[in-house]
Order: C-alpha cells, then sequence, then structure tokens
C-alpha cells in the first residue's frame, strides 16, 4: 500500500523538459521566428510585395558593409556615439538620485520615488511633444533666456532644438529614473554593517563610498548602463521629433525603410546588424554580471 | 542559386511592376471592369465598416476626426453614420502605397503618379461610374489622366500646386524666384522641406535642369541625390505634417521657408507669406479616390465618394482647405478668396500641366527614388 502523500507527489512530477515548452515556443515564435524572416528579406529571399521576384543576393549586405561611404553605417556609427553619450551620462545623474534615494531620503523614499517616476505613467510620445514645446524656439526655455535679456528675441541659440544636445536631453530625461532603479535597489539592500566596519577602521566618508559602496553598487551601475544603452541603440521617436534632419539615429533609417519608403530588404539589413550589436552587448554586460552574481552567490 | 546585385535587384523590382501594367493593357477587361453594379449585393447588405486609407484632415464631415469642413462626406455620415469608418492615416505616398500593400482597404487617397503602382500590385479594381451621380462634373482633363488601361480606377479630386513658401518680412524677393532659395545659405537653419520622398528628387531635378524629373537616369539621381545632401544642413527640419509641423512652424517663425502646397498663404496670411513661383516652373498633382480590389463594401464606397466630389462638398473644401478640386461646375464666383480661385487658374482646366508647371508623375524606377531619400536622411 502506497502512502497517499507519496502518491500525490509522483502524481504532479512532470518531466522537467516540459516546463521548458512555454517559454521555449515564446522564444521560437515571437523572437526567433521574427529574425529569420527578417534575415530572408535582408538576403532577398522575401519580398514585401506578393508576386515579386526574389533570388539570392547578398547585395544589400555588401553595400551596408563595404559600400563606399554608406551613409547607413555612418548613421550607425553617429547612433552609437550618442547611445554611449546617453548612457554615460544616465548613469553619472541616476546615480545621485539613487543615494540619496537609499541613504539619505529614508523613510519618505518611496515617497520620493514615487514622485521621480509620476510624468512616467503618461505617454512616452505625450513627454517627447512636451519637450518640443519647453525647448522650440517660441517655447519655454527661449522665453525665459529672452525675458532675462540673455538674448534677444529671435536669436535664441539654434542648437536647442533640432539638434544632437535635444535628443541626448530628452533620451537622459526619458532613462534617469529607470537607471535609478536597480542602483538604488543595490544600495538599499547592501548590508549597512560594512560601512560602520569601515568607519570603525578608520575611513571617512568619501574613502568608506569610494572603497565600500561604491564597489558593492556596480552591479546596480551596470544594470542601469544597459537599460539605457541597448533600447537607445534602436531610438527613433526622440530624434524624429526633436531630432531635426543632421540628427536622425540608426533607428529611424530602419523605421523609414519598413514604414516610409517601401525598401524592406535594405532595412532588414539595417535591422538584423542591431539585433546583432544587441546580442554582442548582452553577451559582454551578461557574462560581467553574472560573474558578479556568482561571486556574491560564493560569498 | 543565381546572385542578384543590388542594382539588378531595382531594375527587376521596377520592370516586375511595369511587366504587370503592360500585361494588364493587353487586355481591355480588367477584374473590375466585368463587375457591373448588378454583379453587386444591394447596399443593404454589405457590411457598411468602410476601412479608409487616407491623408489627416480628409476625414468625412460628421466624423469625430473632422473638425473643419461640414459638407465632404457628410451626406454619407448623415445616412449611414460615422460609426462604422475607420480611418488609416499616411504622411507621404510612398508611406501610402507601402500601407496599402500589406492591409486591404475599401477605399484609398493617393496621387496620380501612383496609381499604375495601385493597379500593377492588384491593390484596386475600376469605379462604377454610374453609380456617382457627379462622375459627370468632373474636370474631363482629370478624368482622362485617372485611367488606367483605359478605365476609371481613380476618381479625381483634390489638386494643387507645390513650390516654396516663404515669409517676406524675412526672405529678400529677389532671393524666392528660383528652387535655389532651398539651397540658399543665407537661410540656413530657417528651410523645411517635406519628408515627402521623391517629391525632393523631383525638386532637385528641376534646380539641376534635368528635364525629365520622374525620370532620371542613375547618374542624375545621384546628383539630385547629392544636391539634397548638400541642402541638408540649411534644414531647421524635414516636416511630416502640414499641420502639425510645417504650418505652425512658419506661424511662429522658427522656420521662413518651406516646401508646401498654395494653400499657406491664404491660411496664414497673404499679407506675410508668398507662395514662390520659381523660373523652373512649380510642381503639380494631382489626388483622387481609389477602390479596394476586395472591397465588400463596393456600393458604400461608391455612396461615400459621391458625398466627396459633389458640387457642394468641393466648395466647402476649397473655402476651408484652399485646395483645387475636380468638380469643374465650381467656380470662381464660388471661392471666397478671389485671390485663391486666381492662383489655382481656376478658369483653365489643364492648369495643372500649363507651360512651366510640372505635374509629377509615375516613376518607374520609384524603389531608387526611395532609397536615394533615404540615403539623404541617413548622410
Amino acid at each position: 500500500m502506497t502512502h497517499p502523500a507519496r502518491r500525490r507527489r509522483r502524481r504532479v512530477r512532470l518531466p522537467r523538459g516540459l516546463l521548458t515548452l512555454p517559454p521555449t515556443f515564446y522564444v521560437v515564435a515571437l523572437l526567433l521566428g521574427p529574425i529569420v524572416l527578417i534575415a530572408l528579406y535582408s538576403f532577398n529571399l522575401r519580398s514585401q510585395y506578393p508576386g515579386m521576384p526574389t533570388a539570392f543576393s547578398t547585395s544589400n549586405w555588401h553595400d551596408f558593409l563595404r559600400g563606399a561611404n554608406n551613409p547607413f553605417r555612418d548613421r550607425f556609427i553617429y547612433s552609437m556615439k550618442v547611445t554611449l553619450l546617453v548612457s554615460v551620462g544616465t548613469v553619472l545623474a541616476a546615480y545621485p538620485l539613487a543615494y540619496y534615494l537609499a541613504f539619505v531620503a529614508r523613510k519618505r523614499r518611496y515617497t520620493f520615488l514615487l514622485l521621480v517616476l509620476a510624468p512616467f505613467f503618461t505617454s512616452y510620445l505625450l513627454r517627447i511633444i512636451a519637450w518640443r514645446i519647453i525647448l522650440g524656439n517660441n517655447g519655454v526655455v527661449s522665453w525665459v533666456l529672452v525675458h532675462l535679456h540673455i538674448v534677444q528675441q529671435g536669436h535664441t541659440p539654434s542648437w536647442l532644438i533640432y539638434s544632437t544636445f535635444s535628443v541626448a536631453l530628452v533620451l537622459f530625461y526619458t532613462w534617469v529614473p529607470f537607471v535609478a532603479l536597480p542602483i538604488f535597489v543595490v544600495l538599499e539592500n547592501m548590508d549597512r554593517r560594512v560601512l560602520e566596519a569601515a568607519q570603525d577602521l578608520g575611513a571617512n566618508g568619501f574613502t568608506a563610498f569610494w572603497r565600500v559602496t561604491f564597489p558593492l553598487s556596480v552591479p546596480g551601475v551596470m544594470a542601469g548602463f544597459v537599460f539605457v544603452l541597448i533600447p537607445t541603440t534602436g531610438e527613433f521617436i526622440a530624434p524624429l521629433l526633436v531630432g531635426g534632419p543632421n540628427n536622425y539615429m540608426f533607428g529611424n533609417a530602419i523605421q523609414s525603410l519598413f514604414a516610409s519608403t517601401a525598401d524592406w530588404n535594405y532595412g532588414s539589413v539595417l535591422a538584423l546588424w542591431l539585433v546583432a550589436v544587441v546580442v554582442v552587448l548582452m553577451i559582454v554586460f551578461g557574462r560581467y554580471l553574472s560573474a558578479d552574481l556568482q561571486e556574491r552567490d560564493a560569498t | 542559386m543565381r546572385r542578384m546585385d543590388r542594382g539588378e535587384f531595382l531594375k527587376s523590382a521596377g520592370l516586375f511592376s511595369g511587366a504587370v501594367l503592360l500585361s494588364g493593357c493587353g487586355s481591355s477587361s480588367g477584374s473590375g471592369s466585368s463587375a457591373g453594379p448588378k454583379s453587386h449585393p444591394p447596399i443593404s447588405s454589405e457590411p457598411g465598416n468602410l476601412a479608409i486609407l487616407e491623408w489627416g484632415g480628409y476625414e468625412a464631415a460628421g466624423t469625430k476626426a473632422q473638425k473643419y469642413w461640414k459638407i465632404p462626406g457628410k451626406a454619407y455620415t448623415d445616412k449611414f453614420g460615422a460609426n462604422g469608418i475607420t480611418y488609416t492615416y499616411i504622411v507621404n505616398d510612398s508611406q501610402a502605397l507601402q500601407k496599402a500593400s500589406q492591409v486591404p482597404f475599401d477605399i484609398m487617397h493617393p496621387c496620380n503618379e501612383n496609381t499604375p503602382d495601385y493597379v500593377s500590385r492588384g491593390l484596386v479594381q475600376p469605379w462604377d461610374t454610374s453609380l456617382l451621380p457627379s462622375f459627370s462634373e468632373l474636370n474631363p482633363f482629370f478624368v482622362d489622366k485617372a485611367k488606367v488601361n483605359g478605365e476609371q480606377y481613380m476618381i479625381p479630386w483634390d489638386w494643387g500646386y507645390a513650390s516654396l513658401t516663404y515669409n517676406k518680412n524675412h526672405v529678400d524677393p529677389a532671393d524666392a524666384t528660383s528652387w535655389d532659395l532651398a539651397w540658399n545659405s543665407k537661410y540656413k537653419g530657417k528651410i523645411a522641406l517635406w519628408d515627402g520622398a521623391a517629391s525632393n528628387l523631383e525638386v532637385a531635378a528641376l534646380k539641376l535642369g534635368f528635364p525629365e524629373m520622374d525620370n532620371m537616369s542613375s547618374d542624375q539621381l545621384n546628383q539630385a541625390k547629392q544636391a539634397l545632401i548638400d541642402q541638408k544642413p540649411l534644414n531647421k527640419f524635414y516636416w511630416q505634417s502640414e499641420y502639425g509641423d510645417m504650418q505652425p512652424a512658419l506661424k511662429n517663425e522658427s522656420i521662413w521657408i518651406a516646401y508646401s502646397w498654395q494653400d499657406v498663404p491664404p491660411i496664414l496670411g497673404a499679407n506675410k507669406f508668398v507662395f514662390m513661383d520659381p523660373k523652373e516652373g512649380r510642381l503639380s498633382w494631382f489626388c483622387g479616390f481609389m477602390l479596394g480590389a476586395n472591397t465588400k463594401n463596393y456600393r458604400h464606397a461608391h455612396e461615400y465618394v459621391e458625398s466627396f466630389i459633389n458640387k457642394k462638398a468641393c466648395v466647402d473644401m476649397m473655402n476651408i482647405y484652399y485646395y483645387g478640386t475636380a468638380n469643374s461646375t465650381v467656380k470662381s464666383s464660388d471661392i471666397k478668396d478671389q485671390s485663391l480661385a486666381k492662383a489655382l487658374d481656376l478658369g483653365n482646366p489643364e492648369a495643372i500641366a500649363a507651360p512651366n508647371v510640372h505635374l509629377q508623375s509615375w516613376e518607374k524606377n520609384r524603389s531608387a527614388y526611395d532609397l536615394a531619400w533615404e540615403e539623404v536622411k541617413a548622410a
């Protein structure tokens, strides 16, 4: 006779492989499948127009990777520069915010956190349009500059909008709270006894921060950095609305080739290239983060 | 498997479109021509849920989206209600063709230069003009131009010119005699061309003196592309929406010069804004309604279009949006702004093809034009 509890346990035991089926299905259907489709387009094995003749060709890839003065390649390099600038700037700005929330705000930290996140309850598009109003020629910033007699009417700085500055500023604004979150979580969960130990051993406030707090918060910093870096590589809305003609990013070229003009084949080359770059970034930073986690587990 | 280089691929795309078009020419009875009104069920049997590919601002009166005009489309929404109509919006002709190729629509509103592409891709069917009482009032010049393979694939409706509009308080009229104005570095940062793909290449072709702006050789196309790359730093932005981007920027003077249609001075003030008459000639265009190849709302679509092309609707559209209309019964005396009537040359049925006016027409190498424009934007 079998004990009822043991019988029950045997019944719920499922083959381990079976449990991985739903996520595997999602990954194949929603990630790998579309990537394969995009790859087919990039080699001219599919066309967006039914009935259009197709034939394997690497010409689009060759044109993008090796073509002389290819503008899309230049646009990619420009986008990566903007992305790095925004990512570094965002992390630098988010760290003090996270530090304040974790160590200074005390009981009010979640109230402050909510206030920081409040603008993000509205749509991303609306927030960018608001920035257009703020930075525009007759916008809030111009109005202030004119009324403080810093500049004359009609002579506001041309770089305020439709410039790399305006794109970087909007992206910076967008990501600061999201980068602050992982840093805040790491700082919040930090064992405060190590700071007390540092002080007991004679470290002043700055030394304790630099030798103890900051190294322990690096996983949060890296996670925040990746949070910005990866989505910003494909960004297109901010450059479209506040970037102007000379500040389009790589994502704009992809969006335009798919949605505006009719060259999905070339657009697929750019999209696949971006996917490859993001995968490389994830491998590089993912390995760093997982190594750090393993270290923490070991301790 | 034979490899294809980029040029060959673009050529094959053009040839494919041409071949499909020519194959259509061989047969005078297209799929839609044989389908007379009798082969379609009565309107009461149709679902009545019209899916329309449209430019923002052109919605039927009576729909929530339409805030300005009172009559175009009103007869339809009064009779059938507005709730069944769904609009999908477009911002340029290339995007329109792109969207129409992906999703079936009952009615589309493209422009003349794209009509053959819609036909060759099997996206549309001819209209039954007997179901459109106002069809006989339409300008025969437009009606004829809107035919493909001898069949009425498009019902022409709106038309106009394209040129540069400039603010005469800031721009020296002596500089505004040619398309070169867009290339004048004196106005750097105060210019906005349209993100309108092929249109800018046509402008560059006129500036460079290429006679066939819609049939440029690949060398000419490269020169036009380079001219636009040279011009690019002078732009404040490339505008996407006439009413959302371009007109507000002209009004608040963040730009002084914009690619536009003739409606801008009447809307923003003719005392301040001038629609330029370049020595190389203006562009001209006309657009109209096309009927989805597989529409289940055949009679609804005809009713809808009739509610736009009748004289009252056309007068209302002209007086509010300042475009020309294809309805030839609209006279100068119907137009409130007589300067507009004069500018449109309303008495001349062939005004848009007058000497020194360049009617935008079909580009057989459209994909090369589109890619060239993408390269300009990416440069």
